[in-house]
């Protein structure tokens, strides 16, 4: 069987919002909500590992 | 912030952007990087600047009050070692902890395979995702409180990484208030926004050591280049990331390993210069500028750095022949620099003037020059000779 290629993560993110919501068995409310949040928390997580290796 | 203090901002502003674009301002910018050199003029040593960074910040406002200076940095001493020791990072000498108080901090490179913070069989998963490894890889190797996937947890561990993010968060948090006060109280431009690095260079600096880096260029050239092709869209990202959002002053790229002789010309041009070139092409093409912060002696790559778009950088030039730059690329990008650390640590005022009047005269005649030390200034650079380097571009760079 053929290996399954990994999905390459963009920079600018750690875990990837599509990652994420496959968590969640049931989103009640609107999924953009958590989506923002995440994503904009992710990012500075992602902005900190760099930040280590390009600046300090 | 006073409407006087605002009205010089604005003017000095206009006259570095003008300066950077290859236009010919009203007078030659002066835009000094100082680092150790604020501390010194503050009365603090190498210790507290490089530990405490409100300190730091506190010597450069004092060089800005005093010095007339167009532009500057917030705080050139660009390791805080407050965050590096919070953290765990084990790769820096500091003053105060590993060399005395008077010496700047340094980075320590992993020297052989078995300290390296990325082994050699490791590139197709540094490649398949730079991010994680980094994560996951990397900080457990270049950081003592970190540990390993798989490794028991530690409560040191679980700080490293809060003390960190909290620790970056402060930093970026003061320092957008050191730019506000730099424009609000100096009327001081800050001079850079945004960090860029190569590729190749971080590869080097940061995973690989350049030692080990040099073996695998001949051992495995394709992972080598693979890597600096993942490495391609965080470097720009980051770069972008931190940018000024204005577009008017540029993202700094640090220049380490790409020059004569680390690496032959066929190697730069297999290794280290697409990467490096496509990104800076990319950043133009959205209309930012970088400072081409070329340490070392970067003249026999210039044939290279030629390919360039038009004003895509300011060339910075540190120890080579200034002239030569003017001669070879001036006609595409503004140039800074080329006043010798050696002569601002060990010369005479006298000799900096003579300095400063060649290269105004023979590279800034018609504007498109930056006046600058060719490098940082550390604490060997004298007041009296930062001063007379001042002063003489003040009266002197004057375009009549």
């Amino acid at each position: 069987m053929a290996k399954k290629a990994k999905k390459v993560i963009k920079p600018g993110v750690c875990i990837p919002w599509a990652e994420k919501i496959k968590e969640y068995p049931k989103i009640l409310g609107d999924p953009k909500i958590l989506q923002k949040s995440w994503e904009e928390i992710d990012n500075l997580a992602y902005l900190y590992l760099w930040f280590i290796i390009m600046q300090s | 912030m006073s409407q006087e203090t605002e009205k010089l901002y604005q003017e000095r502003l206009t006259r570095y952007v003008a300066a950077m674009r290859k236009e010919k301002p009203d007078r030659v910018p002066i835009r000094p990087f100082a680092a150790e050199f604020a501390g010194k003029y503050a009365g603090y040593n190498n210790q507290e600047v490089t530990h405490d960074v409100d300190k730091a910040f506190d010597a450069i406002l004092k060089c800005a009050r005093d010095f007339p200076w167009d532009a500057t940095v917030g705080n050139m001493v660009y390791v805080w070692t407050g965050l590096t020791e919070a953290v765990g990072l084990n790769y820096y000498a500091v003053p105060g902890i590993d060399k005395p108080v008077t010496d700047a901090f340094q980075y320590v490179e992993p020297p052989d395979e078995e300290t390296a913070f990325m082994k050699a069989d490791e590139y197709d998963e540094f490649i398949a995702d730079p991010t994680g490894f980094i994560a996951n890889v990397w900080m457990p190797r270049a950081n003592h409180d970190a540990v390993a996937l798989g490794e028991p947890n530690t409560a040191r561990n679980n700080l490293s990484w809060l003390k960190g993010g909290m620790a970056m968060l402060s930093y970026f948090g003061k320092f957008g208030g050191q730019i506000g006060r730099l424009r609000n109280e100096t009327g001081t431009v800050h001079a850079i926004a945004g960090c860029l690095k190569a590729p190749f260079d971080i590869l080097a600096d940061k995973f690989r050591g350049f030692r080990q880096l040099c073996a695998d260029i001949h051992r495995q050239p394709k992972k080598v280049i693979a890597a600096c092709e993942a490495l391609r869209p965080h470097m720009y990202y980051n770069a972008v990331a931190g940018s000024d959002p204005t577009k008017q002053v540029p993202i700094s790229i640090w220049l380490h390993r790409g020059c004569t002789p680390f690496l032959s010309p066929k190697q730069f041009e297999t290794f280290f210069w697409p990467t490096c070139k496509g990104i800076i092409e990319d950043l133009h093409a959205e209309g930012r500028q970088v400072l081409w912060y070329a340490e070392g002696d970067w003249n026999p790559n210039l044939k290279y750095i030629a390919e360039l778009p038009a004003k895509s950088i300011i060339y910075h030039v540190d120890r080579a022949n200034p002239f030569e730059v003017y001669e070879k690329v001036g006609d595409k990008f503004a140039i800074s620099g080329g006043i010798p650390n050696d002569i601002l640590a060990y010369g005479t005022p006298d000799e900096v003037r003579a300095r400063c009047k060649e290269v105004i005269d023979r590279i800034g005649k018609n504007g498109g020059y930056i006046m600058d030390a060719g490098a940082i200034m550390q604490d060997d650079s004298t007041v009296e000779n930062v001063r007379a380097m001042t002063e003489f571009t003040l009266e002197y760079g004057v375009y009549r």
